[in-house]
Order: C-alpha cells, then sequence, then structure tokens
C-alpha cells in the first residue's frame, strides 16, 4: 500500500518535457527490493524516467511519424498503470507506474507491489493502486485547480510547496491524505474537546454562526442527430456540493433531497466519505439497469459529518423523458458555398430564462470564411476571430414561440486554411450549445431549505441554490454522417 | 563559502550516478554531515540537505558501518536541534528512518536502531506541548510515521510495544489518533500472523497478545525481527482470493478480546482520512482473513458506506474483502449491485479517466463468489456481465483512445463469448465492434495524425486477435486496409508490424497472407507517373515485407521493379540513395525466395541494370554484389549466406560462421575448382565499324574565325600536354557463343575476360568484366580500350573465367583477336568547336610541315586505277576522317590520327581515267608500308563496285 517514487512532470503537448518535482522513499524501496528478489527492478534516475513515460504516452519523438517502441500496435499501453521498460544495466520492467496526464502535467508515481510478481498480479488485485490513484488526483487537483487551465505562475507556485506538502501527506512513501489548499494553509487553532475524536478530515473548528450552504447543479449532455435511423441521447448528471461552518467537533447536518411525485429516481448515487450511513434503496437505482416504476424516489436523506472545505456531498444521474433544447441542423454543399440552416426549440417545460445560451457552429478542415451571409430569427451572430466558427449568442430568452432558426450560406474564400479535426470533416459537422439556467433543475431534484436539519445550538442560516448547464451538447449536421457516440440504444 | 546546496542537491537528485562520478559518496556525505553540524547554515537548507539521504541512503552509505554512524551523528544532530525547528526535525527523523532502514541497521539490531526506536517511542507519547504540537506537521506524527515504517520492512520490530501503541491510541482525541491506529494496526497484523507461524499458538496466546491476559509472558526477543527469521511472505499481502492459501490462527469461536480491538478500530474508520480508512480497513482485512474465529460479519455495519462511496480507494478496499470473503460477507444481491456500480463508475461523467479505466479493470478481474475458474493473471469476464450491462461500455470514437481501447478490448471479450459460446446474440455486438473499427479507419483516411493512427491500429489489432477468424469481417477488412494504405503510404510501418503480430499469433490463419497478396496488387498496379517519391519508397518497403511470404508470387513485384528503374519517373531520382536501397531491399528478400528459379533471369536484369545505371555508386556497387551472389552462388549458399546474416541480425555476423558454411557444404572441391573447358564457347567478334559522322561536319562553317589561324597549330600541339589526351583506341566486339556448343553453357553469368599482349607495342589491357551472357539474348557488346605506344597492328591472346547455371567456375581460351591496321587509327582529335576551316587551316600547316621531310616525316605517293568514283571509296572508307568538304570533288583532305601522336595526311585526287592519286605527307615514315596496304586493300575491294 505504498509508493516507491513519484514524479511530476510539465510538458507542452509533448514537448519541452521536464520533472518539475520527484520523490523517492527509499524505505518502501527496500521492501520492493526485498519482496521482488531475483526480479527486483531498480527506479532508474530521473531523465530516463521521464523518457521512458513520454514513450509509452505516445508524446516522445513528436516529429517521427512511427516509432516501433512507441506504436507497435501489439503493446497496448494500459492507463492508468503504464509499465517501463528499463534498459541497460538494470534491464526489466517497472510496473505498475500509475499515470495521470492531465493538461500542462504528468503525474506518476511507481506502486510497491507485495505479492509475487510473477506472473503479474492483476491490476485490481493491488490495493497500493488505489492509494496511488488517490494520491494522483488529489495532487491533480492540487496542482491544477478543478479546472484544466493552465495557470503557470499559480503552478510553479504551489509546485514550490510540494516538498512540505508531501511531508504531510506522504512523509515515508504510504499517502496518508491528499493535499488541499487548506493543508497548505496555516493549521487552524484547535479547540481541546472532550472525548470525542477529532476526524482527520477536519483540520480546526468552526466557531460562531452556522451557515450552511447546499448547491445543487445538473448537467445535461446530449446528441442530436436528426436522423430515423438514429436516436438522439441525452442524459443529466448532478451533483450536490455544500458549503457548512458549523461549530462542534463531529457535528450532524442531514440533507434531504427531493423530487416532484412523477419525477423519476435518482440513479448510481454516489456519496462523500463524510457521510455517516446510507440506506440501502437510495442505491438501489442503477442506469444500467431497466428501471422499473416502484424504484425508490425519495426523499433522500444524508446524514453526514461535514469538513470545513466545500465539498461534494454527492452525485448522481437521472433518465428525463426530453432535452431541454431540440435542435435540428442541415448543411448542404450548393456550388462554391455551404448553405446552412439551423432551428433550436426550448421545451416548454424548461425555464425561459437563461443565465447565457450560445450556439457555436465550428467549420473545421476548410479554408476560413469568406462571405457569410445568414440571417437569424433572434439573437446575435459573430464570426469568430480565427474565421472558423460562428458564434450566435441567444441572449438571455427565448422568443415566444420558444423557437428560433438561422440560415443563410457561407463561402470559404480565407486565405489561409483553417483549423483541423479529425472528427468534424465535410459535411460531418455539428453545432455545439452552451447555456446555463439558474435555479431549475432538469430532474426537478431540489433542497428544500427546511429539510437541512442541523443539530447546533444556535439557529443556522441555510441558503439553497438550483442550476442547470450544458456540456457536450451536440446537434449533427442530418444531412452528414454522424459518428457514434454510443451504441446503447443501437442494439 | 559559496556552495549552492540548492543546486547541488538538485544535482545529485536528478543523476545520483553522475553527480558521483564528480565526487565520491564518502566525501559528500561527509560535506552533508559537516553543513548540518554547522549553525550557521539556515534550516530550510539543512532540509534541503536531508533529501539525498532520504531517498538515496545506500547509495551515501554503502556499508552498514557507515550507515551506523551516520544514523548516530544524525541523531546527536537530532537532539542538539532547538524544538521550533520543526521542519528539520521531521526531515531529520525520516532520514534517520531511511538510513537505518536501508543499511539493515534496524534488522541486524544495531544499537544505534534500538535508541533511535527509543527515541520514536518517546516522541510519539510526549504530549507535554499539546497546542503547538497537535498539527498533522508535528514531530508526534512523524515519529509515529517513521514507527511505522520500520515495522512495515522489519514486521514484529515493535510487537513488545502493541499494547501501549493500543493504549495510545484509544486514548488520542486529537488528530494524531490516525497516526496511533494506522501504526498500532500493523504492529497487530504482524503479531497475528508471527502468531499463525507458532504452531501452539492459539486463542489463549492471542489475548495475551491484545494485553487482556498477562498470564502467558513473552520472552523478550521472541518476536525481534520476523523478516529476519523466516521468509520474507509476512511482508507480503495476505489477500489472495479464495483459491490462495492463508495462514489462519486456530481460537476457536471466543475471540472476544480481538472483536472487541476490531468493533472500535471500524467504528473510527470514519474519523480516517479517506486513504487511512482503506488502509486500515485493508490491514483489519487479512487479520479477520487470519483468525477464523471471527467472523467477517464484523464489517458488515461498514458495508453500505463503502458501496455509495465516490473514493476509489475506498471501494476497491470493498473490492479486495470481497475477494476474500466472498459470500461470507456479500450475498448475491450485493455482487450484482458491486458489478453494476463497476460499469456505473466505468463511465462516470464526474470520474477521472484513469479511475474510469482502474474499474473496467477490476471488472475483468471480478472477485466472484463462486468463480468458475480461478486462473488468477487473466482477464476474465464476470459471468454477471451481459452483453446488454456492459453495452454503455462500447466504445466510441468520441472516446480519447486509452478509454478507447479499453473498451474495444472488454467488449471483444463480451461478443468473443457470443460468438463462441453460439448464444442466443445476433451478431449485432460483432457488427457493432466492426462498425466502430471502420468509422475510425475513415477517420485515419481524413485525417492521419500520428495519435489517431496508432490508436486506429491497435484496435484493429484487438479486432483481429479476438475475430480474426470470422471470415466475412476480416475479408472486408483487408480491402479496407488496402484502400487506406494506397491513401496513406506513410502507413506502411504501421502496417507490416501489423501483419507481422497477426502472423505470429496464428500462423495458421491466411489472413496476413491474403492482405499482403492484396497489398502486392495493389501497388504493382498502382501508375508510376502518379507515385511521389515518399510513396514509392513506403511501396518498395511494403514489397519488401511481401517478399518474405514464400507462398506469395513474386513475379509481379519484379516487374514493378523492372518499370521504377527503367520509367521516366526514375530518371528524375536515379541518384537517390534511399530510393535504391529500398530497391536492393526488396531484391534481397526476392534473393531468398523459394521461387528464385523462375524469376533468376528478370532479378538479374534489374540487378544488373542498377549496377550500370544506377546513378549513386554505392547502389551500384551492392547491386553488383547482388548481381555477383546470384550469378555465381547456388541457392542454397545463396539462402545461407543471406539468412545467416539474417538471422543474426543486430549481432555481427561472425567471419567463421560464413566460413564454415562454405566448408561445410555439399561438393566443396568441385565448388572450389575451376574446371577447364577443352574448346572455346564463345568468341569476340569485330563490330563494323559504322561510318559516323563526327559532330565537325555538323557545324557549319560559321564557326571558323580566321583570325586565329595562326594559332590553330599551336591550339592543336596545346592539346598533348595531358598524356592521356586521344592516347586511346576503343573498338567494339561482340560476345557471341561459338556454334554447335553444348547447351550447358547456354547461360554464362560473371564473364571474367584477359586479354594478353604479343608485343610491346601496347599498354596493358585492363581485365573486364561481362555479367552475363545468354545464348537466346542479344549478345554483350565489350568494349576494348587500348593505348597504343607505337601505332603498329597486333594480335591479343584472350582467356576467360565464368560460372555456369550450376555454380561452377570454369576457365577457357578464346580466338585471338586480331588488331589490324585500319582500327589503329582515329579522326583528327581537334578541339571541341573547331569548324571545318580551322581543321583545313591544320591540315594544311602539318603538310606543310611534314613535307619539309625533317626527322621522321616523310611524303609519298600512291596512285592506283579504281573500279568504281571516287566518290564512293571517299565515302565508304574515308569519310571519318575527311578534313575537306565532300561536295569539293577535285581534291580530298584525309588525316589519319594515330595514338599516341601520329598523322598520316592523304591529298586524293582523280583524273579522267579513273586513275586515283594519293598524295601522303606523315610523320612518321614507318607507317608508310602499312598505308600503302591499306589504300591498296581499299581502292581494290570488290565491294565496292557493288554498292
Amino acid at each position: 500500500m505504498s509508493l516507491r517514487a513519484l514524479w511530476v512532470i510539465s510538458h507542452q503537448s509533448g514537448e519541452n518535457a521536464t520533472v518539475r518535482f520527484s520523490r523517492r522513499f527509499s524505505t518502501v524501496e527496500y521492501r520492493a527490493k526485498c519482496l521482488a528478489g531475483s526480479t527486483y527492478v531498480e527506479v532508474p534516475e530521473e531523465g530516463t524516467v521521464l523518457q521512458l513515460l513520454l514513450t509509452e504516452l505516445g508524446l516522445s519523438d513528436p516529429d517521427k511519424f512511427y516509432v516501433p517502441l512507441r506504436d507497435d500496435c501489439l503493446h497496448r499501453p494500459r492507463l492508468p498503470a503504464l509499465e517501463l521498460h528499463v534498459d541497460g544495466p538494470g534491464k526489466g520492467i517497472l510496473w505498475p507506474v500509475l499515470t495521470i496526464s492531465h493538461g500542462p502535467l504528468i503525474l506518476a508515481c511507481l506502486c510497491l507491489v507485495d505479492c509475487p510478481l510473477e506472473p503479474r498480479p492483476p491490476l485490481a488485485n493491488l490495493f497500493s493502486v488505489s492509494q496511488g490513484l488517490t494520491l494522483l488526483r488529489g495532487l491533480q487537483t492540487f496542482l491544477l485547480g478543478s479546472g484544466s487551465k493552465a495557470d503557470t505562475e499559480g503552478l510553479s507556485c504551489r509546485l514550490a510547496m510540494l516538498p512540505s506538502i508531501m511531508l504531510q501527506v506522504c512523509p515515508l512513501g504510504t499517502p496518508l491524505d491528499v493535499p488541499t489548499v487548506a493543508t497548505a494553509a496555516t493549521p487552524s487553532v484547535p479547540i481541546p474537546a472532550g472525548n470525542q475524536k477529532q476526524p482527520a478530515w477536519k483540520t480546526g473548528f468552526h466557531k460562531g454562526r452556522a451557515v450552511v450552504n447546499v448547491a445543487v447543479k445538473e448537467t445535461v449532455r446530449s446528441m442530436q442527430y436528426g436522423q430515423r435511423s438514429r436516436q438522439d441521447l441525452w442524459d443529466v448528471y448532478g451533483t450536490v456540493t455544500c458549503k457548512c461552518e458549523v461549530e462542534g467537533v463531529l457535528p450532524n447536518v442531514t440533507v434531504t433531497l427531493t423530487l416532484p411525485p412523477n419525477g423519476s429516481p435518482l440513479q448510481d448515487i454516489l456519496v462523500h466519505p463524510c457521510v455517516t450511513s446510507l440506506d440501502s434503496s437510495i442505491l438501489t437505482a442503477s442506469s444500467v439497469d431497466n428501471c422499473d416504476g416502484s424504484a425508490f424516489s425519495g426523499p433522500y436523506k444524508f446524514p453526514f459529518s461535514p469538513p470545513l472545505e466545500p465539498f461534494m456531498l454527492c452525485s448522481y444521474t437521472s433518465q428525463v423523458p426530453v432535452p431541454p433544447i431540440l435542435g435540428s441542423y442541415q448543411l448542404k454543399e450548393e456550388e462554391n458555398h455551404l448553405r446552412v440552416s439551423a432551428t433550436l426549440k426550448l421545451h416548454e417545460s424548461v425555464k425561459n430564462s437563461f443565465e447565457f445560451c450560445e450556439a457555436h457552429v465550428p467549420f473545421f478542415n476548410r479554408d476560413q470564411m469568406g462571405a457569410v451571409e445568414m440571417k437569424v430569427s433572434s439573437g446575435q451572430l459573430d464570426v469568430s476571430k480565427e474565421k472558423n466558427l460562428l458564434v450566435w449568442s441567444l441572449g438571455p430568452k427565448f422568443p415566444k414561440s420558444l423557437e428560433v432558426t438561422m440560415e443563410g450560406r457561407i463561402t470559404f474564400s480565407g486565405p489561409t486554411p483553417g483549423p483541423t479535426d479529425p472528427l468534424c470533416t465535410e459535411l460531418t459537422a455539428y453545432i455545439k450549445l452552451h447555456f446555463k439556467v439558474p435555479d431549475i433543475t432538469l430532474s426537478g431534484c431540489c433542497v428544500d431549505q427546511h429539510s437541512v436539519q442541523v443539530y447546533s445550538s444556535a439557529k443556522p442560516r441555510i441558503s439553497t441554490s438550483r442550476e442547470l448547464e450544458s456540456k457536450e451538447y451536440f446537434i449533427w449536421n442530418s444531412t452528414g454522417n454522424a459518428p457514434v457516440s454510443s451504441a446503447q440504444l443501437m442494439l | 563559502m559559496a556552495v549552492n546546496w540548492a543546486e547541488r542537491v538538485s544535482a545529485f537528485s536528478c543523476r545520483p550516478s553522475h553527480f558521483l562520478s564528480g565526487t565520491n559518496a564518502e566525501a559528500f556525505l561527509a560535506e552533508l554531515l559537516r553543513e548540518l553540524r554547522d549553525d550557521r547554515a539556515s534550516d530550510s537548507v539543512k532540509v534541503l540537505m536531508l533529501f539525498p539521504l532520504c531517498e538515496h541512503p545506500s547509495l551515501l552509505c554503502p556499508s552498514d558501518s557507515i550507515g551506523e554512524e551516520t544514523a548516530l551523528e544524525l541523531m546527536s544532530v537530532f537532539l542538539q536541534c532547538p524544538s521550533k525547528s520543526l521542519q528539520l526535525r521531521c526531515h531529520l527523523l525520516l532520514a534517520i528512518t531511511s538510513v537505518i532502514v536501508c543499511t539493515s541497521c534496524v534488522s541486524s539490531h544495531t544499537p544505534v536502531s534500538v535508541d533511535f526506536i527509543d527515541l520514536l517511542l518517546q516522541l510519539s507519547q510526549n504530549n507535554s506541548d499539546v497546542f503547538c504540537e497537535s498539527s498533522p506537521q508535528s514531530i508526534r506524527s512523524i515519529a509515529c510515521d517513521s514507527l511505522r515504517e520500520l515495522e512495515a520492512c522489519c514486521p514484529g520490530l515493535l510487537f513488545q510495544h502493541i499494547e501501549l501503541l493500543g493504549g495510545l491510541r484509544q486514548q488520542e482525541t486529537t488528530l494524531l489518533h490516525q497516526a496511533y491506529a494506522g501504526l498500532y494496526v500493523l504492529v497487530l497484523r504482524n503479531a497475528v500472523y508471527q502468531l499463525t507461524q507458532e504452531t501452539e499458538a492459539g486463542a489463549e496466546h492471542l489475548k495475551a497478545l491484545l494485553g487482556a491476559n498477562a498470564s502467558i509472558t513473552w520472552e523478550a526477543d521472541r518476536f525481534s525481527c520476523l523478516a529476519n527469521k523466516r521468509d520474507l511472505s509476512v511482508l507480503s499481502c495476505l489477500i489472495r482470493g479464495p483459491m490462495g492459501f492463508v495462514p489462519t490462527l486456530k481460537t476457536g469461536p471466543d475471540c472476544k478480546e480481538l472483536r472487541s480491538v476490531l468493533s472500535s478500530l471500524l467504528e473510527e474508520s470514519y474519523l480516517l482520512t479517506p486513504l487511512c480508512q482503506a488502509a486500515m480497513l485493508h490491514r483489519l482485512t487479512e487479520v479477520v482473513a487470519m483468525v477464523p474465529g471471527v467472523h467477517p460479519a464484523i464489517f458488515r455495519a461498514q458495508i453500505l458506506r463503502l458501496l455509495g462511496t465516490s473514493q476509489v480507494c475506498l471501494l476497491h478496499t470493498t473490492l479486495l474483502m470481497k475477494y476474500v470473503f466472498t459470500d461470507s460477507l456479500f450475498s448475491a444481491e450485493d455482487e450484482a449491485f458491486m458489478l453494476k456500480r463497476l460499469v456505473v463508475l466505468a463511465q462516470h461523467p464526474l470520474l477521472s479517466t484513469s479511475e474510469k479505466l482502474f474499474y473496467m479493470d477490476c471488472m475483468l478481474h471480478f472477485p466472484e463468489n463462486r468463480p468458475i475458474s480461478c486462473n488468477d493473471g487473466d482477464e476474465a469476464l464476470p459471468v454477471l456481465l451481459t452483453p446488454q450491462l456492459a453495452s454503455v461500455l462500447l466504445p466510441t470514437v468520441l472516446n480519447e483512445s486509452f478509454t478507447m481501447l479499453a473498451r474495444f478490448n472488454m467488449m471483444s471479450l463480451v461478443y468473443l463469448d457470443e460468438v463462441e459460446g453460439g448464444e442466443e446474440g445476433d451478431g449485432k455486438g460483432l457488427a457493432y465492434l466492426n462498425e466502430h473499427l471502420n468509422s475510425l479507419l475513415s477517420i485515419v483516411r481524413s485525417c492521419a495524425s500520428r495519435d489517431v493512427v496508432v490508436a486506429f491500429f491497435r484496435a484493429a489489432f484487438l479486432y483481429l486477435m479476438y475475430f480474426c477468424h470470422i471470415r466475412g469481417y476480416s475479408c472486408s477488412l483487408i480491402e479496407k486496409l488496402c484502400e487506406l494504405y494506397l491513401h496513406h503510404t506513410k502507413l506502411a510501418p504501421h502496417l507490416i508490424t501489423l501483419i507481422n503480430h497477426i502472423q505470429n499469433m496464428f500462423p495458421e490463419s491466411d489472413w496476413a497472407e491474403d492482405l499482403l497478396k492484396a497489398l502486392q496488387r495493389a501497388i504493382t498496379q498502382s501508375l508510376l507517373d502518379k507515385l511521389t517519391l515518399q510513396d514509392l519508397h513506403f511501396h518498395l518497403k511494403m514489397l519488401a515485407r511481401i517478399a518474405q511470404e514464400a507462398k506469395i508470387p513474386q513475379g509481379s513485384t519484379l516487374k514493378f521493379l523492372a518499370d521504377i528503374i527503367t520509367s521516366t519517373f526514375s530518371t528524375l531520382c536515379t541518384s537517390d540513395w534511399c530510393l535504391g536501397n529500398s530497391i536492393l531491399e526488396v531484391c534481397h528478400r526476392l534473393l531468398l525466395h523459394p521461387s528464385l528459379e523462375t524469376m533468376l533471369v528478370p532479378l538479374a536484369d534489374v540487378l544488373q541494370h542498377l549496377a550500370c545505371c544506377y546513378g549513386d555508386t554505392d547502389i551500384q556497387d551492392h547491386a553488383c554484389l547482388y548481381y555477383a551472389l546470384l550469378t555465381t552462388l547456388s541457392r542454397e549458399k545463396l539462402g545461407g549466406v543471406f539468412t545467416r546474416g539474417k538471422t543474426e541480425e543486430g549481432q555481427q555476423v561472425k567471419t567463421r560462421t560464413l566460413s564454415t558454411l562454405v566448408a561445410e557444404s555439399e561438393g566443396l572441391t568441385k565448388m572450389l575448382t575451376v574446371q577447364q573447358s577443352h574448346e572455346a564457347v564463345f568468341s569476340l567478334n569485330k563490330v563494323r565499324t559504322e561510318i559516323q559522322e563526327t559532330k565537325a561536319d555538323a557545324e557549319s562553317h560559321v564557326h571558323s574565325t580566321l583570325g586565329e589561324a595562326n594559332a590553330t597549330l599551336e591550339v592543336y600541339r596545346a592539346q598533348f600536354k595531358d598524356p592521356d589526351f586521344a592516347s586511346e583506341i576503343i573498338l567494339n566486339y561482340q560476345m557471341d557463343h561459338i556454334n554447335g556448343h553444348n547447351p550447358y553453357f547456354e547461360q554464362l553469368f560473371s564473364i571474367h575476360l584477359h586479354c594478353s599482349l604479343t608485343d610491346d607495342n601496347f599498354e596493358k589491357i585492363d581485365d573486364i568484366i561481362i555479367p552475363y551472357l545468354f545464348r537466346d539474348r542479344p549478345s554483350p557488346v565489350v568494349k576494348l580500350r587500348m593505348k597504343p605506344r607505337r601505332p603498329c597492328p597486333t594480335t591479343l591472346q584472350v582467356t576467360a573465367l565464368f560460372t555456369t547455371q550450376d555454380g561452377l567456375s570454369w576457365h577457357t581460351v578464346l580466338p585471338d583477336i586480331h588488331v589490324d591496321f585500319q582500327y589503329i587509327f582515329i579522326p583528327l582529335p581537334s578541339p571541341q568547336g573547331w569548324g571545318r576551316d580551322s581543321k583545313c587551316h591544320l591540315f594544311e600547316q602539318l603538310w606543310n610541315e611534314f613535307c619539309l621531310e625533317s626527322g621522321d616525316s616523310a611524303s609519298s605517293l600512291f596512285c592506283c586505277q579504281v573500279k568504281v568514283s571516287l566518290v564512293n571509296i571517299v565515302n565508304k572508307h574515308l569519310s571519318s576522317y575527311l578534313i575537306s568538304d565532300m561536295s569539293q570533288e577535285e581534291e580530298y583532305k584525309v588525316l589519319f590520327f594515330f595514338p599516341p601522336q601520329f598523322h598520316v595526311l592523304l591529298r586524293i585526287r582523280s583524273d579522267e581515267e579513273n586513275r586515283v592519286h594519293f598524295k601522303i605527307a606523315t610523320d612518321n615514315w614507318q607507317l608508310l608500308h602499312n598505308i600503302s596496304s591499306f589504300l591498296q586493300s581499299i581502292t581494290s575491294a570488290k565491294e565496292d563496285t557493288t554498292e
């Protein structure tokens, strides 16, 4: 359950890769040596590890089209655990090297295998793997934040903090916790409590009026094809995020999610480890099951003792009968221009009040746009700076008819070819919708302010919110050949 | 002292071996220790200096004694360290731990390790300064962690302190309880393991261990260090699945104490961070597995919480628990639920790719309650995973490549069951996978970027690995791959690797061969003029691979090669070494092909063409070598030579292996001896000289400017300053079989001609090599280059060495070659660009000079009666040497030049009675005799009348 070594590597799409931080755990290495006996393979030096990792991830030699070591079809690098083929005097295979590659960072660690290495044990049987994954994921969040935006300065600053962070979360190769911004800060002053043990995931105590904030956020994804032969797909998943400031060592809070009378049950519920107990009925509904009408549909009670920092109490998925916006999109190649027509229709059950709503219409693998003669029934149409994208801003509201259209033609006569994309070629094209609607959820799931129970002396201040947003919301050109996104319904 | 420690330490960490090659470990260690003792150095620098000791203790302390000394040093630094230097003290503890573990101080109980353990135990109990030390950074938690690591590296080390540690864990209410719990659980686990190894151990011992019963006293060093005494299995994980062996302790059902300890630990597990919680549950699972007296149901209360968790480490622990306890803890419904959870998690939008992929791996090694087989390592699908359930994991082109391939692999397994089991599946699943592969293929076709291509070929390999035998799909894949290849020839290396792997994996399958055949067809039928050089390069690569297939006829390949090297296309790039090399590579493979017999001639043609006409010398040489090998070695030898070289690829081919190869072959003596042919096999016959218009004739008079007339002679003579100028005569001979000879000599190869002189009038003649002589082919022309010393006719004796088809070498004598007088002179070697006027001028100057008859110069007259007109004679025999215009019929001026530097000048006139006057002037009077005979022969020749 320990790690032999850890590396943090930064790169720019495979180039200028450097090891920004590394740590070897010599005592774990000592154990690895004892355990592996003759099959022991030493951890090579930094530079070698870097090169081998890049090769495994397909990032080495970006200017060469085929490199046998990197591209052989027989060898399938199997994330999350790569094998590094060490050459030279310490020849052998280092495995499992857990790897998370995200944005400009590659995080990797080598796990201790505490059973015979030959025959190679299944990854699933090695306890250190999930430990390593958890630590790497925690490091990733710590270094990059939850977004994937590269913030070079912030990153260097946080990298500089790693040595002292590692002293706390993984001093001798056995991960104890994941780094959080809170662990990095000076620990707050604890109150020596009575007999109640302090949770290890709570580094301090709140003093003052209790404040509980519960936010339900749903995300809708969709693939709309506009073809008879292919069924449109959409799915919804939600997260419930809490920020609780409540007095006491181990205060009790209960949040209850409720659904409207005939709402479909919440599925695939995952909970934060601070949830103290769960009713089995909450967990039964699954999106991969054939759901029956008799399924449990709430209320969903989550008793927990909150950590100090904001956290995701639970997540769920839901099956809703209709997508919030139904779109259709047709492209036709005509002589020297492209005829474009699109319609978007807001479903009546969705609140017509957007924080924003934009339709992005990209044209890849073509020249830049020349003349754009387009008409929209509502909103405003802009051509992006790169001249390969139309941005249709629909504003805060759909018109009364709840339907908007866009029509016209585009010629592509720009002086330079626009960006390329493997998927979106010729008539295989899409509109991508970006929208956010405050104060609703598609599943109807909500947290009633009064249902939040806080067992504390003072009257707590409780606030709740809801929000719906889109992600990967695609409307494919119905005259083209859209790539299949899921075969579940096809079969 | 301006040592930049940050730089030095980072240089060391980055490449320790390199760093230590500059200094040595001992010196560096001494330097570190000295600096650590230095009061002037700041804490942060000292912390930095401890990293090398933490990370590479065994490099810096190569022996146990050095380790011991170092540890002692560090301990004294620690003890002198002010308590406010928290970070430094923490790092010192870590460094000492690393040093004493890695230099085996712990396992050999050196005093320093005993002292250090005492120090750690002291530190961990010291709660004097609660306020300041309860932060997780505290010395206490680091001390606990160091103790835990020592126990992990040396199981049993802290056995004596188990009671103390249990007490500390229970009392502690600050964050430190997590560190105590972790330490205690590990010591407990190791202690229980030790009990399982003692034959007489039972419930009483377990009780004593937990401190409830003092009736059994332990010998102090009984458990000193398990790993020391026994095998290392105590270090290994004990979770080995239902079929694995776990050592057990016979206690009977009465394990109240252990149960209560476990319950209390489990109850508080909620308070630990998920990582520590998971680790503790994992250790407790091991303990319960070793003590059958405790029912696994003790975990029951935690299960629901664990099953609903979003934390990968907690769910993983639960899966491992299931692996050990199977249906004694998890019901069939639990099992079904867990599998569904895994399916959900493996494609959950909120999880990271690595977590999702890990869950997929867990599905492929799902711990079933009643596993059908017990093959541990192999991927196998759980029975409950139906195609319907798994269908959410079908790969799509929108997945990134790692996910796509993992899904492709998994779904292939799912549908393989369907295909093989003949279950009621309607083949839609397989059809989907096939369609997915086609979508990938069309993406590659439209955008062959590196990663997309690699992902496609990996998917194709997986597909073929599972479904190669499904003919319909795999055949259509052949077609599509061919078409894809023609579209992107740069995919050749990918295709070749795919083919190689499929062939290795399924030697009995025809798929790879069929694909190669299709590729051969596609390549050889492609239009040459549409190919780019790059296409051609990849085509040749592919053809070389195809040529390795014994069963594929290579005729079309050879034709393609011949077309390339003769087509106009190739004229553009016939000096490209890479291209030539690629062609040779194909030839090389063809030389080894079993059907070599049938393509001997076309292959020889190709090689000969390369050897003669290719614009790169290296390629020419290699082609020559191959040609020589092809034509001189028998098939077996050829194969021997090439395959030896091939099989030992990467190593140096030993010369000995090649020589033994020859020595061991049959008919050695015959092979090595040169046979003598008693009769001439072929002869060299003079090619009738065609009358060539000299370039000067074609040029007009315009060029000539008589302004430089006086200089003409000097310019002409200046040319001879170069000793090689006009010093050679080139004679063309045709090599022909001598009629009526035996068919054994029908095809001759590598003919080596040697000409011997019979007098000293000529320089020695270089040997000549002729690639082949076939009776049914046009005869090759031999160019004989001769350098006369004196202008005299001569006779050459010619012998030849050659090889016959069966690989034997022969020696033969050819009929003599007579070099007659008319072959030893050539037209005037005038400077380039000279017009007729200049030549006439030169003629006049030379004439005047020779007529002075000084030195060897002489003049003469030859008269004769001719039967034909003079014009005819001149036209037929002298036109190449004519200086004056053919139309000036009153007087012809003719000049013969005799290398190395002699001339015969003729002024020819005829009168009305067909009498011809040849006025002769020469700078070598000895030629007069021969010239008279020559003039006689041309004027008296009868055929002149007929023509």
